[in-house]
């Protein structure tokens, strides 16, 4: 691994979702200096792969690209994208960051993000931005407002043709490139490595991840989303417009079989969201959400519910016990009417929807001396007063890494580890040259 | 921002200004308009008017290709105006401003066109309309554009002072916070003790630690801060200025009690008061004296008298041997200067009526604030449960969702006219928690909870409900619809019967006999008084204070400077008021961080020539003094002339309106764009591409 020298910055933003944007605009608004590293090829996160979010039904795009932009213009705040902090360190108040630069076999100071080296590839794969429903290329530009736009060629799908090297313009395509290890001096850290879904494949009784028309509503999210991969709403075995939808709340979440105790706070929420979106889009739909507890909580929240059920989406309480499929691949549920005389039904659909668990995107263990609750998040040990501290001084935690929360709620959370971050900085800069901090002179 | 603006400054000159080269740019908003506008036909119809230089479609303008393509054809083309048919303008006219700026252009040569929420989502059904009317808000935009000018924001020094509104958790936070940076800051808190509600709680989920131990913590950081100055017994009666530079008047009640006595004399003098009244911080389980302390570690660490009950008798100064209590003091007149504030003003429980679920009716009917308060090992009755009637307990009825989840035509509108539609989110937790604290000091009783749906949302909340149903915890479910009903028994051994259709057992119509019945009562928002509308403070249907946009900027009010944080925006716990707090915080802290900031440009400007000083637009001007008649000499002779304060002036043009000479205009929006926007409407350029 190649050698460079040293960054100075103030606070090192683990994670570049909308937590971490949101936090590095707090510090860089106040004059520090912030590097956010994200490990995939863009910032944005889960957010920017939503469709619209609840419950103003504003698009997750409007949302999620300014603050992006925002971020990536601040004069504040650097990016590393396709990177990873591989270890942190605390000396002497400061902290000592080895981030690794992963290859992108393309360089990114001379990608002029054209994408004819992606019309050029001639290998097919299974986009994961798209939730494994539409196709990318083995060299492709992330997703259409990814930044940077900058191409990432995946070495394990390549087939070394030269196609895009030949096709792209500005000879940026070098498949020499090598991992590159750039060490960072922070004086804080903000955690914002935030989440993904628990895999489905031990759930033998939703059928393992294996039916055609199950899908997860991360999938559902695309299919909604503006130039989805279907760019309309279809299931995937036969491209059949749904007639019937339905939903499986609580799959893996307050669930003793798959380890996860706990609710994963968002999925009766996205839901209803994707519930009214499906009717918008298909008027004839039938959306059915089978429930535990309907944990709509937050601020506007329970309107927006009461506008679901008024639209006419049908909500029965009931546990899923298993789902299976006709001959047809039409999905088929398995419920017990816990509210009528109960009877066991089976219930057949055109696409089931599952809420799978909301788990960590990242294990500190080995890069970094914090600890994890028993959920596997972050611990916060002063969760009252202090939500975003972590047992490390200085080290402060945001968003879905410290557990399921809704997009409001990282947001504040991040403002918030910002507010302790800055101060922390301070408090722990007196006497060092440091970035541009605002200067703060108290006068009446 | 700032450096921008100087390199912006600079460049405005070499902008060639005398010729208009416009680029339009029409989004898709990823169909939220394209589905319904024919975006490219509008890019096509517009290249071909006057000064367009170009006319592009782009699936997000406010990506970052997007606001790339504006720049480089501001380079590429030397276009000097910019105009972006998208959404609202409240969501991205900074963005695409930022654009301009760092192009070179002066960000206010741009113009907005909202083609969403005033075109495609309004026009659904009919897309021929919606594209020809989106192609004539863009010509009509076009218009104005033409005669646009380069404006420069108007820079104004801030205070570095503070001002945080209540004193409970979340203002002690965000005070916290901004004193540990560098600010000075005050808090008002209403009351004589700070803490708030989070003093009225016992221990706190899910930790399981003392809610007064974890105040104690912070209100020692906060009163150690050299920082902080806390005024209790405050009401805010005037606030004046703009950001940077609030005016707050504000009227603080004596104390009363100048000394902190030890506890014998504190006993001493309660004791010698002989007027009673109702507990507040008690929930009026038991009553108080008229000179009181609200609990043993309440801070300011002094008694306080409570003038509305006090007769001003003297006894309590006897007992105090003639010192440190003081009953004639009168109330203090305090300015405070602030750059922002903060709203931390919290909540109340919602109080039943009368009769609901027996409140009031019967003394075995008691509210869940009030069980807390009884469990509190710190509270009045030292954790035990006491009932007026000294009954013992057997059978506890907890029944959630009271005051909360209203239902129009079930429940019975509050004293405010209003139905709490809104879910309070902290009670299922809250009732759960209690539930258990029961179980664990009562292990013989039959406990049982009536909802509609358990919201244990949070992290480590679900194990409160987990381990209710393992400790015994009955659930019964009910329907918003058919809520329960709470009865004198007609006879066996408890008083009261509780009646449920339950449709966890199919709807089966059950009664529960009860001996205590809990109603956990939801948040409404803290009543704030003339605050409101002091400082015109937009509320959401729910009636707590509204933010500018959940996800854009959940802590900020419309008005710049103004902040809110916790329960004063919605129902919250500890943890998100503490992390609202701190997110309040920093938005007040970039705000001022830099010791100036720019106002909007779009503010009154006054044509001296055309002026003859009618005094019209300050009379009809609705923000104090952004407009005055001030003397000037003009060719030799005293004069009274228009003069606008641009800090004050909010651009709503109302003075335009009423200018007889048309001697004030608002810049940016002009009378001349005004005319240029309605030919564009009304004449006969073609419509097709």
């Amino acid at each position: 691994m190649a050698e460079s020298s040293v960054r100075k910055v103030d606070a090192l933003v683990i994670g570049g979702g909308i937590a971490g944007l949101q936090a590095a605009i707090d510090l860089g608004d106040q004059g520090f200096h912030v590097l956010i590293v994200e490990k995939e090829p863009s910032i944005g996160g889960r957010m920017i792969s939503l469709s619209k979010v609840f419950p103003t039904l504003d698009c997750a795009s409007c949302i999620c690209t300014p603050k992006m932009a925002a971020a990536a213009h601040h004069d504040n705040i650097d990016i590393m994208t396709y990177a990873e902090v591989r270890k942190v360190e605390k000396k002497n108040g400061t902290f000592t960051a080895k981030v690794e630069q992963k290859p992108r076999y393309v360089i990114e100071d001379d990608c002029i993000g054209c994408r004819l080296c992606e019309y050029a590839c001639p290998v097919y794969l299974e986009h994961e931005f798209e939730g494994r429903l539409g196709a990318r290329k083995a060299v492709y530009i992330p997703f259409s407002n990814a930044i940077p736009q900058v191409a990432v060629l995946d070495p394990d799908h390549c087939i070394m043709c030269g196609l895009c090297a030949k096709a792209c313009p500005t000879n940026a395509i070098d498949y020499t490139q090598q991992p590159e290890e750039i060490v960072v001096e922070a004086s804080s850290v903000i955690v914002t490595t935030g989440f993904q879904f628990k895999s489905l494949d031990s759930k033998t009784q939703y059928g393992s991840g294996k039916l055609a028309n199950v899908l997860d509503a991360l999938q559902v999210e695309r299919l909604l989303a503006p130039h989805g991969p279907y760019g309309r709403v279809l299931r995937p075995s036969d491209g059949k417009v749904p007639e019937s939808v339905a939903y499986v709340l609580c799959a893996g979440s307050r669930d003793l079989s798959q380890d996860i105790p706990y609710c994963s706070r968002v999925c009766c929420m996205y839901s209803i969201k994707q519930a009214m979106l499906l009717s918008g889009a298909l008027p004839l739909v039938e959306v059915t959400i089978y429930y535990m507890d309907i944990r709509a909580f937050g601020k506007g929240y329970e309107q927006f519910y009461q506008n679901a059920k008024a639209m006419g989406i049908e909500f029965v309480k009931a546990k899923v016990a298993k789902i299976t499929e006709d001959e047809e691949q039409n999905p088929i549920v398995r419920i017990e009417m816990i509210e009528e005389d109960g009877r066991v039904e089976e219930r057949k659909h055109d696409v089931v929807v599952l809420t799978p668990a909301i788990i960590p995107n990242w294990d500190p263990r080995s890069v970094i001396d914090i600890d994890r609750g028993e959920d596997e998040f972050v611990n916060t040990p002063q969760a009252k007063l202090f939500p975003s501290r972590t047992i490390m001084d200085g080290v402060f935690v945001a968003g879905t890494a410290s557990g399921p929360k809704d997009i409001p709620d990282s947001i504040v959370e991040a403002g918030a580890a910002a507010m302790e971050a800055a101060i922390y900085i301070r408090n722990h800069s007196e006497g060092k040259e440091t970035a541009k901090t605002g200067d703060i002179e108290i006068s009446e | 921002m700032n450096e921008d603006n100087a390199n912006n400054e600079a460049n405005l000159t070499m902008t060639d200004m005398s010729e208009p080269r416009i680029g339009v740019y029409v989004c898709h908003c990823g169909g939220n308009i394209s589905d319904v506008v024919d975006v490219k036909r509008v890019a096509e119809t517009i290249a071909k008017l006057p000064n367009v230089v170009v006319s592009r479609d782009y699936i997000f303008m406010c990506s970052d290709p997007g606001q790339n393509l504006i720049i480089e054809d501001i380079k590429k083309e030397k276009l000097n105006r910019v105009i972006v048919a998208a959404c609202s303008p409240s969501l991205h006219d900074l963005t695409f401003r930022g654009a301009l700026m760092r192009a070179g252009l002066n960000p206010y040569l741009y113009e907005n066109v909202n083609i969403r929420e005033q075109v495609s989502w309004v026009s659904k059904s009919d897309k021929e309309g919606a594209t020809r009317k989106a192609i004539k808000l863009i010509a009509a935009a076009l218009g104005k554009s033409r005669l646009q000018k380069p404006l420069e924001a108007p820079k104004v020094k801030v205070s570095k002072h503070i001002v945080v509104v209540g004193g409970g958790v979340s203002g002690l936070r965000s005070a916290r916070e901004l004193a540990r940076y560098g600010f000075e800051v005050s808090i008002l808190e209403q009351m004589p003790f700070v803490g708030g509600r989070m003093a009225q709680i016992g221990t706190v989920y899910p930790t399981g630690e003392k809610a007064k131990d974890l105040l104690d913590s912070l209100i020692d950081e906060v009163t150690a801060d050299k920082n902080i100055k806390i005024y209790t017994g405050t009401e805010i009666t005037d606030v004046s200025g703009y950001v940077g530079n609030f005016k707050l008047k504000v009227k603080i009640a004596p104390r009363g009690v100048t000394k902190e006595f030890d506890a014998e004399t504190e006993k001493a003098i309660i004791d010698a008061c002989p007027e009673t009244t109702d507990n507040e911080f008690e929930y009026n389980i038991v009553k108080r004296k008229a000179i009181y302390r609200t609990y043993g570690r309440a801070f300011p660490n002094k008694l306080a008298i409570d003038w509305k009950t006090c007769t001003k008798c003297g006894k309590c100064v006897e007992a105090a041997g003639g010192e440190g209590i003081v009953l004639n003091d009168r109330d203090e007149e305090l300015e405070i200067s602030a750059g922002a504030i903060i709203l931390a003003t919290g909540f109340d429980h919602y109080t039943p009526a009368r009769g609901e679920y027996g409140y009031e009716e019967f003394p075995e009917v008691i509210t869940l604030p009030q069980l807390i308060r009884m469990l509190d090992d710190e509270g009045p009755t030292g954790g035990e449960i006491r009932l007026s009637n000294e009954r013992k307990v057997k059978n506890v009825c907890l029944i959630h969702c009271v005051g909360s989840r209203q239902i129009e035509g079930v429940n019975k509108p509050g004293p405010n006219g209003r139905i709490n539609e809104y879910c309070s989110r902290v009670c299922c937790t809250a009732t759960l928690q209690m539930a258990l604290e029961l179980r664990k000091k009562y292990p013989e009783i039959n406990i049982f909870e009536l909802y509609q749906d358990i919201r244990t949302y949070g992290r480590g909340h679900e194990d409160y409900y987990m381990d209710a149903s393992n400790e015994g915890v009955t659930f019964f479910r009910y329907d918003g619809h058919t809520p329960p009903v709470v009865e004198k028994a007609a006879g066996g051994d408890s008083p009261l019967v509780v009646r449920v259709k339950d449709s966890l057992t199919f709807g089966e119509e059950l009664s529960i006999p009860a001996d205590l019945v809990v109603l956990s009562t939801g948040m409404v928002p803290h009543d704030i008084g003339n605050l409101v509308e002091i400082l015109k403070l937009p509320r959401s249907s729910d009636g707590f204070l509204q933010e500018v946009h959940p996800k854009l900027r959940p802590v900020e009010l419309a008005t710049t400077g103004i902040m809110i944080a916790g329960t004063s925006q919605a129902p919250m716990d500890i943890t998100e008021s503490s992390a609202a707090a701190a997110a309040a915080a920093v938005k007040s802290s970039a705000l001022l961080s830099a010791g100036e900031i720019s106002l909007d440009p779009f503010v009154a400007q006054v044509d001296l020539e055309k002026c003859e000083g009618t005094g019209k637009c300050v009379e009809e001007c609705p923000y104090e003094g952004a407009v005055e008649l001030v003397e000037m000499e003009i060719n030799g002779q005293k004069v009274k002339r228009a003069k606008v304060n641009a800090a004050l002036c909010a651009g709503c043009g109302i003075c335009v309106a009423v200018c007889p000479t048309r001697a004030i205009q608002v810049a940016g929006w002009r009378l001349d764009q005004y005319d240029a926007m309605i030919d564009a409407f009304t004449s006969d350029e073609p419509l097709d591409g």
